[in-house]
């Protein structure tokens, strides 16, 4: 026995005998009090039941699949992008909410490389979402915050970061761009331990 | 009575809260501005040119434009078309928003402005006529250039390390460049104007059409290869 | 007089019906160890002062804050400029909140040095260190209120390293922005975070740290040789506190006051002098010229993302912040008797001064992030005109290669410039001509091959340029081999031709020293070529 305990037992002996005492009632009764108290217990346990599951339900809301969120929006008319030269563009999340202010806006970069070939990266960098930035004069993508650097076709060049820029999915529709996007893309889909550095792989989704 | 320091401070600093002192250091004197917003010349100045033209306009790399004479030589038109778009067979960027750069296009007209403001000086050319600024694309004898260039440029441009004929040099220039820089020189390194060239004999336009196009016809096919002798 | 009575009588009134006299009497009156009376054991009581100053400079701020992400930065931006004295609020509980995790640190190591967290106080500390995490939590999401561009991107990262979570990692970036992106959603949950959750958490826990310090009693001052066990130390602290004690007031408590004033005073000087932090630029992702930092506290953790090596970043940030907490909450359970004197614990001390030196190294870096390209130097950082002037027209066009592709953004010259890479001042007596061509071609040890973006006058301008960066006096490095190769090739009689080499902007192959002989060897220009058809023999006229 430690010292904490003798020391609390010394003091609370007292309160320990009075519970004893009170009503001087009989072992039935106080089972009976007692069945009341678990009827009562088993009740809040019900009721708090019924309270959590809608609580836990909104709480969780937002998570949703990457489908849920994600649709297929324009970046304009193809004749904005020069063949060969890789450009800001802007568009707004198709999933929104009216308290969003400007943070709908989000900016990804074309690549527009042959008459019907494009790449459209997200601005994120793959190593901590920061906005990289396209250098035309030396063709590479640079990251403020930790120094990551692509190449033209978003594979990494230096720094950091475990994977290639994040690419949307994109098609060609009446003339327009148009990307498939909705979330922040991170590194959730794919994630490793073990990760490659080097170009990205094909046509991956915008992860996320 | 003696105030101790410690009560003399906070009383100031209380009386000051009170006032509503916006002179005190912390005072947020300046709200945010998005980029495009910003039209100060010497900031954008600074932030986009100086690294190539130089701190003050002049003593960079790329020619100066704190040049009196550039400034004259050159229109509004001409400089908003290379700010904005670069120039074709030189290292000048496109700098306007819808060229791939960051500049809207009320910016690069509030840097021809400032430019025009800070550098540019009535009569700059001292009662004389230019040769035109645009160098034409035919016209221009490179024999003769040779000629002039040996008469006007090679006793500055004589040794290896002045040379202007290199071609890994002349493949970083455009000709419309090396006009520029015949014509209004480039006095941050002591290159004299086209009337200076030769003291008392000012180039004329078909001089400097013909060096130009001399010095055009120096340009290799393969420039810069590390095996000169087997190209 | 009569006034007094009257006092009295309505205190007496109260006192009858609350009955805060006797405990309040005995706390205040309890005997404590003399030698505690100290100005090393003020960093508490003033912590709590400090939490106590931002809750209610909160609530100021919270009178006119919108928590949108539509109107935050508006309305600190109102709160900046439009109204009377709102940005010295800002700044106060700005400060406040910079000095109080200041403070808490301080309070830690003094707490750990002292042994404090032993027998019987280990869940003191607990709580504490839960207290510590919840101050960071504020002081985070804190910045994330202020809802500019910085908060904006430190929200990313945060989206980031959450993303790394094997298997749920996508949900709960999710469940973090409150939706697919960060927006109004976000906001809400950090405003809520901050305002109202981890506050009454922070309060309710810093109620019961400060009912177990008095319940335990204050921690004697740690004599060496006088080590805690369990069978004896209440006993001893008993002695120790009713044979040689001091009443708590007013013998300890007035330095506590002094100093949590002073602390106070510190925050309000601060706050007139260096004002409130931000807003920075609005929280827009589309303006993407932005670099993005957290505030002071977590700089140290910005910088260790940058230099963690990619594969050991997700372990790390998944497994590592657990394993620190742990070992924090952990602590007292192993270390719960023995010395508590940090004469005797040499382990413990060198322990807080590791963690102190490496913490301020690593803010030291972060705050001026040598691992960043700078965005602007490429257009922005110039050479000295005297430099300038010396170079030749193909060196110059070389310097202009060098902004041109961005390579300051990395290299530093004369002192601006990236510090991302080394320094290029003597580049060119640490490397030699074809070293310089193959690591511009090639790139390497973090550094991206420029071969495909680099026409070939481009490499050899360039390089013409590095060349010249070094002290006056000194000479370029040369490949000393190559004298020997060339005297080897004189004395056979047939020198061994050149092979075709492909050209360098494809295969990057090293060029032979020197190689750069495109310049005329003599002073004579040379003969133009086509379209003139004028004979080559032509004498120059000299």
């Amino acid at each position: 026995m430690t010292e904490e305990t003798k020391m609390q037992s010394e003091h609370t002996g007292s309160v320990e005998e009075q519970h004893v005492q009170p009503g001087g009632m009989s072992k039935a009764e106080i089972s009976r009090r007692w069945l009341l108290m678990k009827i009562g217990i088993a009740f809040n346990g019900i009721v708090g039941l019924a309270l959590a599951a809608p609580i836990v339900g909104y709480l969780l809301s937002p998570a949703k699949k990457d489908r849920a969120y994600k649709s297929w929006v324009s970046l304009g008319d193809i004749e904005k992008y020069p063949v060969g030269q890789t450009r800001l563009a802007t568009y707004v999340n198709p999933w929104r909410s009216p308290t969003d202010g400007q943070t709908d806006d989000i900016a990804c970069w074309v690549r527009r490389t042959g008459k019907q070939k494009f790449t459209v990266f997200a601005i994120n960098c793959a190593h901590l979402g920061c906005p990289v930035r396209w250098f035309p004069q030396s063709r590479l993508f640079m990251c403020p915050c930790h120094g990551g650097v692509y190449y033209a076709d978003g594979s990494v060049a230096a720094g950091p970061p475990p994977r290639g820029l994040f690419k949307y999915k994109h098609q060609i529709l009446n003339g327009e761009l148009q990307i498939f996007a909705g979330q922040m893309p991170t590194l959730s889909n794919t994630a490793k331990l073990v990760t490659t550095i080097g170009p990205c792989k094909g046509d991956t989704p915008c992860a996320g | 009575m003696r105030i101790p320091p410690l009560v003399a401070v906070t009383c100031a600093l209380a009386v000051c809260m009170l006032t509503g002192c916006k002179s005190l250091p912390g005072y947020p004197k300046h709200e945010w501005q998005p980029p495009q917003d910003q039209m100060n010349f010497h900031a954008l100045y600074k932030q986009n040119c100086a690294a190539c033209h130089g701190e003050t306009g002049q003593g960079g790399m790329a020619i100066p434009l704190a040049n009196p004479e550039f400034q004259a030589l050159v229109d509004d038109q001409t400089l908003q078309q290379i700010i904005s778009g670069g120039m074709p067979g030189t290292m000048m960027t496109a700098f306007a928003e819808k060229d791939g750069g960051t500049l809207t296009d009320p910016q690069v007209n509030a840097i021809i402005a400032g430019m025009r403001k800070e550098w540019a000086k009535p009569n700059a050319f001292g009662g004389m006529t230019p040769p035109a600024y645009e160098q034409p694309a035919t016209g221009g004898d490179a024999e003769k250039g040779r000629q002039d260039y040996i008469t006007y440029c090679v006793s500055c441009h004589e040794g290896p390390h002045d040379s202007i004929t290199n071609s890994s040099f002349l493949a970083l220039i455009s000709n419309q460049a090396l006009r520029t820089i015949i014509i209004a020189g480039r006095p941050d390194l002591g290159q004299p104007d086209w009337r200076n060239d030769k003291p008392g004999h000012p180039l004329t336009d078909q001089e400097v059409t013909d060096i130009v196009t001399y010095l055009g016809s120096l340009r290799v096919a393969s420039p810069g290869q590390p095996y000169p002798s087997h190209p | 007089m009569r006034r007094l009575k009257d006092l009295k009588k309505v205190y007496d009134w109260v006192e009858m019906r609350v009955g805060f006299e006797k405990p309040v009497k005995e706390a205040a009156l309890h005997p404590v160890p003399k030698n505690t009376a100290s100005w090393w054991y003020v960093f508490g009581s003033a912590a709590f002062t400090l939490l106590m100053l931002q809750v209610f400079t909160g609530i100021l701020l919270a009178l006119v804050y919108v928590p949108s992400a539509g109107q935050a930065w508006q309305s600190l931006n109102f709160l900046n400029h439009n109204l009377t004295l709102g940005w010295y609020i800002r700044a106060v509980h700005g400060w406040g909140s910079n000095f109080m995790v200041a403070v808490v640190l301080i309070h830690m190591c003094q707490v750990f040095l002292f042994g404090a967290y032993k027998y019987p106080r280990e869940l003191t500390w607990m709580v504490g260190v839960i207290l510590l995490l919840l101050t960071l939590g504020m002081a985070f999401t804190g910045q994330v209120l202020r809802f500019d561009q910085d908060a904006y991107w430190g929200l990313g990262i945060g989206a980031m390293i959450t993303s790394r979570v094997p298997i749920i990692g996508g949900q709960l970036v999710h469940l973090l922005l409150g939706g697919p992106i960060i927006g109004g959603a976000t906001l809400s949950r950090f405003f809520v975070m901050h305002v109202f959750i981890i506050p009454a958490l922070l309060l309710g826990l810093a109620g019961l740290h400060v009912w177990m310090v008095l319940k335990l009693g204050i921690n004697e001052w740690p004599m060496p040789g006088r080590a805690v066990r369990r069978e004896t130390y209440l006993e001893e602290y008993h002695k120790l506190t009713h044979e040689d004690g001091v009443p708590f007031v007013p013998v300890a408590l007035w330095k506590d006051i002094v100093f949590s004033s002073g602390v106070i005073l510190a925050v309000l000087v601060c706050a007139a002098i260096f004002g409130p932090q931000g807003p920075g630029g609005i929280a827009n992702p589309t303006y993407i010229h932005t670099e993005p930092k957290p505030d002071f506290f977590f700089l140290w953790i910005y910088t260790s993302l940058a230099f963690l090596p990619p594969w050991m970043e997700t372990p790390l940030l998944i497994i590592g912040p657990p394993i620190i907490i742990l070992a924090l909450l952990g602590l007292p359970l192993v270390a719960s008797e023995g010395e508590k004197s940090w004469h005797r614990r040499p382990v413990a001390l060198l322990t807080v001064m590791l963690l102190a030196v490496g913490w301020g190294a690593l803010t030291d870096l972060g705050t001026y992030t040598p691992w960043s390209p700078h965005m602007n130097a490429w257009s922005s950082d110039t050479l000295k005109p005297e430099q300038v002037k010396a170079l030749s027209p193909l060196e110059r066009q070389g310097a202009i290669v060098f902004q041109d592709k961005q390579c300051r953004n990395c290299h530093e010259i004369d002192g601006h410039g990236g510090m991302r890479g080394p320094a290029l001042d003597d580049v060119a007596t640490t490397m030699t001509y074809s070293q310089l061509i193959r690591q511009v071609l090639q790139g390497g040890g973090n550094m991206p091959a420029y071969g495909k973006n680099l026409s070939p006058p481009e490499v050899d301008a360039v390089v013409a340029f590095l060349e010249t960066l070094h002290k006056p006096g000194q000479k370029p490095a040369v490949n000393e081999s190559n004298q020997w190769v060339k005297q080897f090739e004189s004395k056979n009689t047939a020198p061994v031709p050149f092979q075709a080499a492909p050209p360098v902007g494809n295969g990057g192959n090293p060029a032979p020293e020197n190689a750069a002989g495109t310049a005329p060897t003599s002073g004579s220009p040379p003969a133009p070529k086509k379209p003139t058809s004028v004979a080559m023999s032509m004498a120059p006229a000299k």
